[in-house]
């Protein structure tokens, strides 16, 4: 591994642990798309600001991008106060406008600026080991590390300042305002750190991989955990793992870096989506089976508590009478089987005492209106579960 | 170059003719479905569609070879569709929020785009050149059979529109109710969602992934602004995509180095500025206005109605008060004295003023709301 080689990979790490910090947070306060907004709009900012500096990392560039960043949140929550539109329309309306402005200023001035606007969006990070600082002479590493190191030394400091703040406004913003944490500073720092980091990161990863570094990582996360230190931490990881892994992929297939640690983190989203314990696809959907069998089961006894009559209980009828297909029928009767709650003597069904006991403090639940409470009892009762 | 000479142009120049006749198209099919997308509060699902359907025209490349660009927008299409699916399996199985899976089926699948792409670009065939411009639009790579196939499209969507118009309408604003009805809300979902996806396709090559999204919400956006019907509404947005294609073709055509898709973009925000401010009954200009006349209507009767506490102290009504007792208070200035002397409501006699028996009257009855509002 050459030098450059790990260059790249440290800074494309630095970039994932310092977009899912911010990213954490918009997902959790449902402003993914706010991140997808800024990362276009801030293109005008950069331009405005190559034309004064005419060099690509300018601190100057930064800070107008950071600045465009922030307008457009500032005018995404004006439209949506004016109560016009909704607030998904105002971030869909400001930053196709703000992006066409910036490639119109780019287009118009085209004969004398050397800025692209797939760089921009696409980044590439296997020229960013070749744009060194020099201090005085010195050598001391590329630009888009200090660049980079920096923006995530000021978010980690931030969020060691006032996690307990971020954490209350963002689970419980009236709370948060009623102990005297404005919501609203809180909400345009978090704003600014993100428009920050997706200008510090554009140069090197590009701005659809500042989108998918901020949300993937952290949806993944949440995912598998509803602790919010262990979500960040795992979407810390998750960024990190994407985008050393993903620069072996781009060096193997011999394509754009950003494109392949997008991929991967694709990917693994993908495999957090089916199988994550409680809360991925199949965990999902086997428990909607379990709950479908389940509350077949509470019928079945339901009905059985109904009819003291023995042509009521026959096997048979209750197939006629419930109306359930026989490999259902079969299903719940076993299931009741196995739990004891009912025995069958002669193809004549009866409850057990558990199945009674189960079945009459199901229906106070019922009656009470407090269903919810049956999945505890299931705990109590169930051996075996559907 | 006058308008003349450009109308001229147009119907002439082959090239001129074809942009302009596609963006106009283009804008009309992507206002009229955006209505939709709008109302059903799905705004940027048309962003996310867009990103999503650069891996399908990239795979689509690779997996034929050829550049042909229906080939191409049947994979952007059939990745668009997996795109959107998928961002409702998020929605429905997981406890993440529709902005999460959007934005997360945004960049990944555009992300594995832009791999494929430059994947393609090492590939030793000299055919690969110009798949970028689904990236940014190219309106000047339009030939005569994208149109048609836009127009194709255009008319297939009208017919759907006008054949299930009350099915969308319902599912639109009351789906419980259209359940109920019987109505199969998940059909009607899927054939809206699919047509907006076709329209956004459609689009990629004109303006791009980027700006699609764009297309797709402002007009829709400003019609919105002018009614409260869904009919007039899909068809002004049609009227305004329509406008914004032709002027920003006119636009970007009449000046140097302007790329078609941008200047549409900024057409159509400039259509919803003007829709914002001045549209009669929701627009920011009148609700200004109507607000400043409301308060001076209210402080009219504030002062009336302060008038009137101190005439009814007295026996006779008209007996004449001092000015100066009216200072310090509120809704009095010159002006609401002034009109209430033209409304006849009060009589001046130097710094003086009575109120006459029409005021008193209309003060007694100031809140009671049977009496006729004419204030």
């Amino acid at each position: 591994m050459s030098s450059a080689q790990l260059e790249i990979q440290l800074i494309a790490s630095l970039v994932a642990i310092a977009c899912a910090i911010p990213g954490t947070f918009l997902v959790l306060r449902k402003m993914a798309m706010i991140s997808d907004a800024i990362s276009h709009s801030i293109l005008p900012g950069i331009v405005v600001g190559f034309f004064i500096t005419q060099d690509l990392n300018s601190p100057l560039l930064i800070v107008l991008a950071a600045l465009t960043g922030v307008i457009t949140v500032v005018l995404v929550e004006q439209i949506q106060k004016t109560g016009l539109v909704k607030e998904d329309t105002a971030i869909g309306l400001v930053f196709p406008a703000l992006f066409s402005i910036g490639v119109i200023m780019i287009a118009k001035n085209a004969n004398d600026v050397h800025l692209d606007v797939d760089a921009v969006l696409l980044g590439e990070l296997a020229f960013a080991p070749f744009d060194r600082l020099l201090i005085s002479g010195v050598d001391v590493g590329p630009k888009s590390l200090w660049i980079i190191g920096s923006i995530l030394v000021i978010t980690v400091a931030l969020l060691f300042a006032f996690f307990k703040e971020l954490k209350l406004s963002t689970f419980d913003a009236g709370l948060a305002a009623s102990l005297g944490f404005s919501p609203v500073i809180i909400h345009y720092g978090l704003m600014t750190v993100a428009s920050v980091t997706t200008v510090g990161a554009f140069d090197a990863v590009g701005a659809i991989l500042v989108v998918a570094l901020m949300i993937t990582p952290a949806a993944s996360a949440y995912l598998l955990t509803t602790d919010l230190k262990k979500m960040l931490f795992l979407s810390i990881f998750f960024g990190v793992f994407s985008a050393i892994s993903g620069y072996w992929v781009a060096h193997w297939l011999d394509a754009s870096i950003a494109g392949s640690i997008t991929t991967i983190l694709g990917l693994l989203f993908l495999v957090v989506y089916l199988f994550a314990p409680s809360k991925g696809l199949i965990a999902v959907m086997y428990r909607e089976k379990q709950q479908k069998i389940e509350v077949s089961l509470l019928t079945f006894l339901l009905h059985l508590k109904n009819h003291t009559e023995e042509n009521e209980r026959h096997v048979n009828h209750l197939r006629e009478h419930i109306n359930w297909q026989k490999i259902r029928a079969k299903t719940v009767v076993d299931l009741a089987l196995k739990n004891n709650m009912i025995t069958i003597d002669k193809h004549i069904v009866s409850l057990t005492e558990k199945g009674d006991d189960f079945t009459s403090q199901a229906i106070d639940y019922i009656i009470t209106n407090e269903d919810a409470q049956i999945e505890d009892m299931k705990d109590d009762f169930f051996l075996f579960r559907g | 170059m006058d308008l003349l000479e450009y109308i001229e142009l147009v119907i002439n120049d082959y090239t001129l003719r074809t942009i302009t006749l596609g963006t106009a198209i283009l804008g009309a099919v992507t206002g009229m479905l955006g209505s939709f997308a709008v109302l059903r509060k799905q705004s940027l699902l048309g962003d996310a569609i867009s990103h999503a359907a650069l891996p399908g025209i990239a795979l689509a490349f690779l997996l034929t070879g050829a550049k042909e660009s229906n080939t191409l927008l049947l994979g952007a299409l059939i990745s668009g569709l997996i795109g959107t699916f998928w961002i409702r399996g998020i929605i429905t199985k997981t406890h993440l929020k529709s902005d999460t899976a959007l934005g997360l089926i945004l960049s990944l699948f555009f992300g594995f785009g832009i791999l494929l792409l430059t994947f393609i670009q090492k590939q030793p065939n000299a055919n690969q050149a110009g798949l970028d411009k689904y990236l940014f639009g190219q309106a000047a790579t339009l030939v005569e059979s994208d149109v048609w196939l836009m127009a194709i499209v255009t008319g297939l969507c009208l017919i759907v529109l006008l054949l299930f118009w009350k099915e969308f309408k319902i599912l639109l604003f009351d789906k419980d109710y259209a359940n109920t009805l019987g109505f199969n809300t998940k059909t009607i979902d899927i054939l809206i969602t699919s047509f907006i996806v076709l329209a956004i396709v459609l689009g990629l090559q004109t303006v791009g992934v980027v700006l699609m999204s764009a297309m797709l919400l402002a007009p829709a956006a400003a019609a919105r602004q002018w009614t409260n019907s869904l009919s007039m509404m899909v068809f002004l947005a049609a009227l305004f995509g329509a406008f914004s294609g032709v002027f920003g073709t006119a636009i970007s055509a009449t000046q140097n180095n302007l790329s078609t898709g941008p200047v549409i973009v900024i057409v159509a925000s400039v259509f919803v500025i003007f829709s914002f401010i001045f549209s009669p009954n929701r627009g920011l200009l009148f609700r200004q206005i109507r607000f400043i006349k409301n308060r001076r209507d209210l402080e009219l009767h504030k002062t009336l109605s302060f008038m009137f506490n101190i005439a009814k102290t007295h026996e006779n009504i008209s007996h004449p008060h001092t000015i100066k007792i009216l200072n310090n208070f509120q809704g009095y200035t010159k002006g609401t004295l002034k009109k209430l002397v033209d409304k006849n409501y009060v009589t001046l006699n130097g710094n003086m003023w009575s109120l006459t028996q029409e005021g008193f009257e209309t003060a007694s009855n100031l809140y009671n709301q049977q009496l006729k509002k004419d204030e």
